[in-house]
């Protein structure tokens, strides 16, 4: 049953998996498979949430079609970016630690980050949008 | 870097990514690339006031850094203090 399960998830047409399947992945730790509660858009790609509460990013489920599906950074609303720099500062402020990993509060600065770098790192195009 | 013009947009964010080490942070590179990532903003936000321009890419440049600085302190704190080498 898992293995017919864990094969019907490798094709691009199921992606992303349902609430309630069972997922191959790779943890921190090992290779495991686990119950999927919630599949979440993040700033840049979508993080997978377990039952047990864990988040892991997409690339790392068995099966994630290649390229994965990331958003543009003009995708992402400003009220969005603003709720997570709450959520991220609240976070921090309640004493989390993001060097936990798999978990919402390391899953989330990364995405940050990511983002951020994305968004203003220099490229071709801004440059010459600065130049006009 | 460069970037091949055929190569998808998510390839090439992935690549940008990977290579600022910003695809999976280790447990204990959170500050480094924190510091990174704040070095990019403020050079974008200087650029922004030295040609007076985006407005609104300039406030949210420095809310970003901002944030940034807020989660560099907090992260900071909480790092694992080294072992004391006067007890050794």
């Amino acid at each position: 049953m898992m293995k017919s399960t864990a094969k019907e998830l490798r094709t691009a047409a199921n992606w992303p998996p349902e609430e309630g399947q069972v997922v191959s992945l790779k943890s921190s730790i090992a290779s495991e498979t686990a119950i999927l509660k919630e599949v979440r858009w993040g700033l840049v790609w979508r993080d997978f949430i377990l039952e047990d509460g864990r988040v892991i990013p997409e690339h790392r489920i068995a099966g994630c079609p290649q390229p994965q599906a990331w958003r543009k950074v003009s995708e992402v609303t400003d009220q969005e970016r603003e709720e997570c720099e709450e959520r991220l500062l609240s976070m921090a402020g309640a004493g989390m630690d993001p060097r936990k990993r798999d978990q919402s509060f390391w899953a989330e600065l990364n995405q940050y980050l990511a983002y951020t770098y994305l968004r203003f790192k220099p490229t071709r195009a801004k440059v010459q949008d600065t130049e006009r | 870097m460069s970037r091949s013009d055929d190569e998808p947009d998510e390839l090439h964010a992935w690549r940008v990514l990977s290579d600022a080490g910003l695809v999976e942070i280790g447990p204990d590179e959170f500050a480094e690339r924190i510091k990174d990532v704040k070095r990019i903003v403020t050079v974008r936000l200087r650029e922004l006031l030295d040609f007076n321009t985006g407005v609104q890419e300039r406030e949210s440049a420095a809310y970003s850094l901002g944030t940034l600085k807020g989660l560099e302190l907090k992260v900071l704190a909480s790092a694992p203090k080294p072992p004391d080498s006067s007890k050794v």
